[in-house]
Order: C-alpha cells, then structure tokens, then sequence
C-alpha cells in the first residue's frame, strides 16, 4: 500500500505504474505487451500486404513471398498512367473536409440542445436522430438523388457533400460528451452573464476537444471510404473521389491487381495522416487551464 | 362523286403516309447536336477504356456535326443509374445494356425500336454481313431493340500440360459433359489440381451460362411465350443433376469468379468454363507458365450443345428523332467493321460481323494470331439470345432461380423439389 | 435543467441537424413507405400501380429469409468482442502507457480502419485462400490441412464477422479512448489514494463511468453488426456459401435495394427500418436505464 501511494506522489499523472520494479507488474506488463504485439500484428498485416503488393514487379502479383523482392514503381506508374489520381485525391480531400466540419457543427449545435436543455419531445427527437442511423443509404439514394437533380446540382462535388450535413453518430456522441460536462462550470458562466451561445464556444467546446478529434477522425474516414453515393454521381473520371478510381481497375475481364494495391495503398496515406495528426488531441487531459 | 372521295382518300393516304415518315429520324444531321453514350468500360482503367475513347474519337473525326459524351459508369450498378438518370430526366441517348436487361430495357425504361426510327433500306443494308442470329440476340417481340456490340460465348480453357500429365490427349479436349467429368477427375488424380471450375454459379453471373446449359439438354429456363417458368421440368433438372454430379464426384471445384480466374491463370485448374471475355486476363497470367488451350462449350452426349450469349448490346433511348439519328450514326460505326475490328483484338470480344473474321484488311492477321479465338467464332454460328426476364421483377426472378440452382449443385438438398419450390415462387413474380 | 429563459433556443440549435435529417432521411424514407404500397419503375411517365401488400408479401416470402434472420443474430453477437470487449481492454491497457507506446499501439490497432472497405475484403480474400493463401500455407506449416475459411459453409460466417471486426477495432478503440480521456483524473486520484490496485481503479471507477459508452458501443454493434459486414460480405461471398453468411440486411439489399423495382426496395426498406427501429428502442430503454454519468 505504501509503495503504491509512493508512486502516486513521485510519479506525474500520465506516466502510470510503471516506474515499479516489483516482478509481479512486469511479468504482467510483458503479457499486455505480447498480447498487444500479436493484436498490432493481425491488424496491419493484410496492410502491409497491400503495400507489399503494389510495390511488386507487375508480372510477380501472386508470389506469395513476404518481402517484394525486387521493389517496383511500376504499378505505381500505371496507377498514375490510367486514372487521375491526383485530381481524385483532391477531390475527395475536398469532400471529406468540408463534409467534417459542417457535420461537427450541426452536431455540436444539436448535442448542445440536448445535453443543456430539457424540453418537450427531447427523447422523442433523440431517438428519430438515432434512427436515422438505422436507415441503410442505398434506401434513400434514388430519391436523393432525383433532389439533387432538381436542384441541379449533379455534376458537382457539392452533390457528394450536401446529403451528409448532419451525423447521428456525431449528434450522439456529442451530445454524450456534453453531458458529462460539470454543470457547476456552466451555472458559474450563466450567474456571469454569458448568454448560450458564448457558453458552448467559449466554455464548452475548448473542454470536449477529445471527442471533437475523434469525431473528426471517424467523419473524416467514412466520408472518404464512401463508395455507393459517388458511384451514382460519377460521370467523368476527373470529377469524382478516389474509391470510384481504386474500383476503375476492378472490370470484368479480370482485376488489374497490381496498379489496384497501388491505388489504394495511395487512397490510404492521408487518412493516415490525419489520424496520425488528430489522435493526439483525443488523449488529452481532462482539465484545460481555468477549470479545476 | 367517286372520283372526288377517291382523290380525298389519296390525299389523305399521302398525308398519314408522310406523317409516318415524320415519326422516323431524319436522313442527316444539318446542325451540331451532342449525345450522351452511357457505357461501362469506360469506367475502367485499361484497355477497355482506351479502345473504347480511341472509336469514339474516330467517330467524331468522320462525324464533325456530332459530338459524343462518354458517360463512363462502373458496371455494377450500371442499370441502376441509367434508371435514374432518366427518370431525373437527363439525356439518356446511347446505352450499353446487359442483355439480360432487355426485356426491361424496352417495357420500362423505353428503349426505342430500330425499326420504329430507321427507314427500312438503310437497316437492311447495314446489316448486310451480320449472322441473321446474330441479329436475334437483341430483338424482342419481333423488333429489333438491341445491336450485340460487346458479346462472346462460353469457352472451355483448358491447360495443355496438366492434360498431358494426367494422360489426356490436349489435341482432342472432351466435347462432351460425360467426358469433362472423367477428365476433371484424371486431372484431380493424377496432378492433385483441381479439375474443372465454372462460371455458372456467382452473382456476377446472372444466368447466362446456366441457360446455355440446360438449353443443351433440351430444356429451357422460362416457355418460349414468355409466360411460364420451366427451369423445374425434366430436361432442365437432368442438367442440374448433371451438375450435381460432377461437384459431389469431386470434378468440379466451386470456387468464385476472381479465384477461379486466378487459379486458371496460376496453373492450379485444369479447365474452366467460362466467358471468352476472361481470356485476355488468362492469357497474360499464363504465359510462360503453362500451355493455355480453348475448347467449345461441351454437350449432353449426341444433343446440339445450344449455348447463348453473354455481355451487352447498344440500346437508343433517345426520343428526339435527331438525337435518334446522332444516336444511330455512333451505333452503325460502333457496330460496323472497323468497330468491331477494335472491339475483338483490343477490348477481347467477339465480332457481330463474321466478314471481317478473314479479311486481312480487319480481323485476318490478328485471328491468326490468336488461335484462341476459333472456338469462340466457331459457336457464333449456333449462337441462341440469353433469355431475359420479362416483367419488373425480372432481377429477382433469376436470383431466386440461381439460388435454388447453387443449392442443387453445391448443397445437399433433393434437386427436383428445390427447383420445383423455386419455379413456383418466381411463377408468382413473373407480370400478370 | 432549464438553464435559459428562452423556450426556442434548443430548437434553434437542433435546427440545422433536423433540417438536414428531415430532408436527406426522412422524407426519402416516407417517400420509401409510401411507394412499397405502389409498383413503379421510377420514370416520370409510367403509371404507379396500387398493388396493396403484394411487395411486402414477396419479400417476406424470400426463401433465404429465415435463414438470414438466423445469420444476423449471429452476427450480432458474434461481433461483440471485437466491436466492444477488445476495443475496451485496448483502450483501458493503453491508458496507463507511456505516451509513445500507447499512441503507437492505439495507432496500428487503427490501421485497418484506413483502408477501403472493398480493398480490404479482397486482400483477406487472398489471404484466406485455400490454395496460396498466407493463412492456409501457414497452417500446413503446422500440420493442419488446408481451410476453407471462405468456402465452407460452417465457417465463412466466422470469416466474415473476423474480418467485420477487424476492421472496426479501431472504431471503438478511439471512441472508448476519448471517453476515457474524458473522465475526471481526480476521480482516478482519489482511488489511488485509498490504495486501489490498477485494476481495481479500473473496475470500480473506469468502468462504471465508462458504462454509458460501453452499452452505447453495444447498442451500435448489435444494430449496424449486419450493415457493417455489408461490404466485406458483398466482395468475399455474396451471401454463400449456400446462405450461410446471408444476414437480414445483405438480403434485403440484395433482392430489394440493389434491385430496379422501386416497389420490391421500398417494402424491404420499411422491414429493415422498422425491425431495427423497434429493436433499438428497445435497446434505448435498457441503456437509459443503465447508463452513468459523472454528473
């Protein structure tokens, strides 16, 4: 017991039990890591797979070595030969960004409503958000797209962006977030004079950061990895994302292989990217400066 | 008194006779009109792209009034958008359909009738050349809806060297299901590869192999009026049992599409039964592997082998006879010999037109070539139409079917009542 | 709490978020109910046909349907572990890690979730593949005969609902890791103070904080577990071998969605819809119920 209350005096918050050296944590640490080890693996295998893949010559696609040998750049090339993928990878940067942030703010608007007010109907508008969750995309495809054709606007990437203004998983979340939010904060704000609006973006928002990267994170992804919607609006090979392009090289006559790892380990980096940059923000202590 | 009734109904038949021809698109094209061609290969990256944007540039080239947009779509879900594309009334001119949606094509989305648009003449001297069943394949209800423009039949590849190892002769390939079944079996016994894997099975497979199948067995899937399902009846079970057979002997190796052509191309099957349209990747993965052979499809002992075709047709929806006329100038050049010429060495099709097959000028040098391809304009000659569903439900009509067919060939369960139950049910679907 | 005077201001904070569901979802999904009662093929000048429940007849008479309801069960609880159990023990181990190590773990768990759905399910594919696959080569390495993870139908659901969740690991890896972020660190503090070992912070604080997005994350599994797999189902096995990986929604999609009859797609959407709807409420109830929070 002393040594644990010890550690808890001596050692910063964030940098956890580890510093002990008895046997017993570091047998047990050693286990978590091996699991963890085996875990990592099985989850980036099939990725490294991918990549080792596209950066196989083009007529050695099948070897079942684990390291390409020889490393080409010719799948690479053919990728960039047959489809325009530059074009496509800014499109869908593009799409992707701005269908995050509007989808951060209607559901930080939306969570706010939930987690600060009571009001009629407030379950019942909870739930039919939820639902909406429920409703499979290729249900509502045809009449949204017959809207956005009256709308004029189907040769444009606006058409990709504009169905997806509000998220019930962002909602959600949110409004989750929001709620374990210390109401003694907001009193004191409120006694201050500060009206609503100013609470949730000078209060509110800075303290659910977490949840804002994460979300961020997760919008950001689904929003590229979408395929069913884009390949409706698809007409030229310039106007649309990067999953109809990785698609391009899958045909009838048989699925060009290498130039598809290509593609696609290129449609992967800059989510990699954005996690990689992101995920920081969502591990971050509770408390900002101000709060105690 | 007569006289002047007479005059009146000549003058009245003239009027009705040229309004008639109004209704018909007009000779020429006087002022620039652009079209819209809905097409799937464009939505690839490879050659079938390519080959497809090098005839319409060519086209545009001797057309310079007409101006042609490829509206490139992925094939899946191809019929889909070209559904909602007209009906959020955009300009659906040109489309290339599976004939599979043909019935559909014309009863639903308004596919126009080439005879209802085109003076007779100019028909009949540009099918001149085109095998009479070729012409078949697009027509319903006696008129002519669809041109076959990416097409082939189904071939029997074959490799060479596990024949050879498993002591069959690659000469003289098994013409008949009974043989296909003792060869698999040799091949699987003596190499320890798999024997025979199809492509009748599969969702991407709709069911156009099963229906050359059972046609060679006497049968067919649905009655020649159109009217009642007959893919339970007893030539059409016998085939299924066939199937069976050779999958609970051992013969047939049930794998999907892609790993079946994978393991084709990798030297792990011995043959595989399938559209000729594949033999472009087969052939690529197989060099300098192993020797790649093409056989035709096989038959049910003496009877005909009566197989059908696969892939797609050209299709006119367009309503405004110009349009219609811009529309049937990129048809005839698509359909014509230099477009087939692209469409077989590049793209890996079959030519409509069977002159161009020994012109040198055409086809002569490249079908030397590629010795590959006799089996495929062999069978040209006994083509039959892949049947299409009638009725809204057409898709869920063949998907029940395929599925009560997977189940009799790959399950365990009593062949004749799943197919009877199945037939059943679709009846219910088929339009009242 | 009724913290300002304005009964509107909620409203006017949910607007936006209910505009954009009411148009995008909602009307569409009405739209959807209404016409399953109707046969047409969308185009502007063919008439709409009453047919009265003939497509819901149809759809509930599909001879696959009992199975895939059967299969989706399945899913849902199979997917479980991977979609909560593992998620959680991740995120709660990594918590006490040194910052490189939790973010380098945390960041290759998530690794899968980068790549296209469609690119993903090909690659297992390859690597389950009976004859060169990865997998089955190293499994004849230790004497066990070759699998068909994907071809044998006691299996290939297994496969798929491993691949499912292989994918979504990271999903709720990130989502329990934010929640758990957020929880108050004196909380922590005090229970180290009474001399509680890690895991009896972890069992006595952590996870009843963490309850609420636990059972949320549970709620999620078992109400998209069916469209989550959709994909991966779509490229590997289409629904075989012989149905066994045929869930509710790969059906319904598969005879109604996917199909060009607007009555047969309605009909399917308004099952799907109100099975799942009542399902969830159902699951709303309990999580309310059970949920937690620091406040």
């Amino acid at each position: 017991m002393t040594t644990d209350v010890a550690t808890a005096v001596l050692l910063p918050d964030a940098r956890g039990v580890r510093g002990l050296s008895t046997s017993r944590v570091r047998g047990r640490d050693v286990l978590g890591h091996v699991v963890l080890l085996l875990l990592s693996f099985v989850c980036l295998f099939p990725v490294y797979w991918m990549l080792a893949t596209s950066l196989r010559p083009p007529n050695a696609i099948f070897d079942v070595s684990l390291w390409p040998g020889t490393a080409s750049l010719a799948n690479y090339r053919a990728t960039l030969e047959a489809i325009p993928v530059v074009q496509m990878l800014f499109n869908t940067l593009v799409v992707s960004s701005a269908v995050t942030v509007i989808q951060l703010v209607t559901a930080l608007l939306a969570g706010y409503a939930f987690a600060c007010w009571n009001f009629r109907f407030d379950r019942l508008v909870f739930t039919l958000i939820a639902l909406t969750w429920l409703v499979p995309f290729q249900v509502v495809m045809i009449p949204n797209f017959l809207l956005v054709a009256d709308l004029g606007l189907l040769d444009s990437l606006t058409a990709l962006i504009i169905p997806h203004f509000a998220s019930a998983l962002a909602v959600m979340l949110l409004a989750q977030a929001m709620r374990s939010f210390p109401l003694e904060i907001v009193e004191a704000a409120r006694i201050d004079g500060a009206g609503s609006w100013r609470l949730l973006w000078r209060v509110i928002v800075p303290n659910v950061t977490g949840a804002l990267a994460s979300l961020a994170i997760l919008i950001f992804i689904s929003t590229w990895n979408e395929y069913f919607w884009p390949l409706l609006l698809s007409r030229t090979a310039e106007n649309t994302v990067i999953q109809i392009g990785i698609q391009m090289f899958m045909t009838e006559q048989g699925n060009q292989w290498g130039p598809l790892m290509a593609a696609s380990s290129m449609a992967s980096l800059p989510i990699l990217v954005f996690y990689v940059v992101l995920q920081r923000q969502v591990v971050q202590s509770f408390m900002k400066s101000g709060l105690r | 008194m007569h006289r002047r009734i007479f005059l009146a109904g000549a003058a009245a038949a003239g009027f009705v006779a040229r309004a008639a021809q109004a209704a018909l698109a007009p000779l020429a094209i006087d002022a620039p009109v652009t079209i819209n061609f809905y097409n799937y290969n464009l939505a690839t990256a490879g050659l079938g792209a390519d080959a497809t944007r090098k005839l319409l540039r060519e086209f545009m080239e001797a057309n310079p009034k007409i101006k042609v947009n490829g509206v490139g779509v992925p094939v899946t879900g191809f019929t889909a958008r070209v559904q909602a594309d007209i009906a959020a009334r955009r300009q659906v001119d040109l489309v290339q359909l599976a004939f599979a949606d043909l019935d559909f094509a014309v009863h639903s989305l308004g596919a126009k009738a080439l005879e209802d648009m085109i003076p007779a003449e100019e028909m009949k001297t540009n099918f001149e050349g085109i095998a009479p069943n070729g012409l078949k394949l697009g027509m319903l209800e006696g008129k002519t809806y669809g041109l076959a423009y990416t097409f082939s039949t189904p071939v029997l590849f074959y490799n060479a060297d596990l024949f050879r190892a498993a002591g069959l002769d690659p000469e003289n390939p098994p013409k008949t299901w009974a043989a296909v079944k003792q060869a698999a079996l040799a091949i699987k016994a003596k190499t320890g590869k798999g024997g025979l894997a199809t492509g009748i099975l599969g969702p991407s497979a709709f069911d156009w192999l099963f229906q050359g199948v059972v046609r060679s067995n006497g049968g067919e899937t649905i009655s020649r009026d159109r009217k009642r399902m007959t893919f339970a009846e007893p030539a059409s079970v016998a085939a299924v049992l066939m199937l069976r057979d050779l999958n609970d002997s051992g013969a047939l190796v049930n794998l999907e599409t892609n790993a079946a052509m994978e393991a084709m191309g990798a030297g792990e099957l011995g043959m595989y039964l399938q559209t000729s349209a594949v033999q472009g990747f087969i052939v690529a993965a197989a060099k300098g592997k192993y020797e790649l052979r093409a056989s035709t499809m096989p038959s049910f002992g003496d009877k005909p082998v009566r197989p059908n075709n696969s892939g797609s047709a050209l299709f006119i929806f367009a309503s405004d006879p110009v349009l219609q006329r811009a529309a049937w100038e990129l048809m005839k050049f698509l359909t014509s010999k230099r477009g087939y010429t692209v469409i077989t060495s590049e793209i890996g099709y079959l030519p409509l037109r069977t002159d161009i097959v020994n012109d040198p000028k055409y086809l002569g040098e490249w079908v030397k070539e590629h010795p590959l391809v006799q089996p495929n304009l062999q069978q040209l000659a006994i083509l039959e139409p892949w049947e299409s569903m009638p009725g809204p439900n057409y898709r869920q009509i063949v998907k029940t079917m395929m599925d009560a067919v997977e189940l009799s060939v790959t399950g365990k369960v009593d062949v004749a009542a799943t197919l009877l139950a199945a037939q059943q049910t679709t009846q219910g679907m088929l339009p009242k | 709490m009724r913290l300002w005077r304005l009964p509107l201001a909620p409203w006017l904070y949910l607007a936006p978020a209910a505009l954009s569901f009411v148009v995008w979802v909602y009307a569409p999904l009405g739209r959807a109910a209404f016409l399953s009662l109707f046969e047409w093929n969308m185009l502007p000048d063919t008439p709409i046909v009453y047919v009265g429940w003939a497509n819901f007849a149809n759809v509930l008479a599909l001879p696959k349907l009992w199975q895939a309801l059967g299969n989706t069960v399945v899913y849902m609880v199979g997917l479980l572990p991977l979609s909560v159990l593992i998620p959680f023990a991740v995120a709660l181990y990594t918590q006490d890690l040194p910052a490189r190590w939790r973010n380098l773990y945390r960041g290759m768990i998530f690794v899968p979730m980068i790549v296209a759905p469609v690119v993903a399910a090909s690659v297992w594919r390859w690597l389950l593949d009976p004859g060169h696959g990865l997998v089955n080569v190293a499994l004849k390495y230790l004497g066990v005969g070759p699998v068909g993870f994907l071809t044998d139908p006691g299996i290939a659901i297994w496969s798929i609902i491993f691949i499912t969740g292989w994918k979504l690991v990271g999903f709720s890896t990130l989502i329990v890791s934010a929640a758990n972020a957020g929880i108050n660190p004196s909380l922590i503090e005090a229970a180290r103070m009474d001399g509680a070992s890690r895991l009896g912070i972890v069992w006595h604080v952590r996870l009843p904080l963490l309850s609420s997005t636990a059972l949320f994350l549970v709620t999620l599994s078992i109400l998209l577990g069916a469209q989550w797999s959709f994909s991966t189902i779509n490229v590997l096995t289409n629904g075989g071998p012989l149905g066994s990986t045929t869930n509710i929604y790969y059906l319904l999609w598969d005879f109604g969605f996917s199909s060009l009859s607007v009555g047969w797609s309605s009909a399917s959407a308004v099952l799907l819809f109100g099975g799942f709807a009542l399902l969830a409420f159902l699951l709303f109830r309990i999580t309310d119920r059970y949920s937690f929070h620091d406040n």
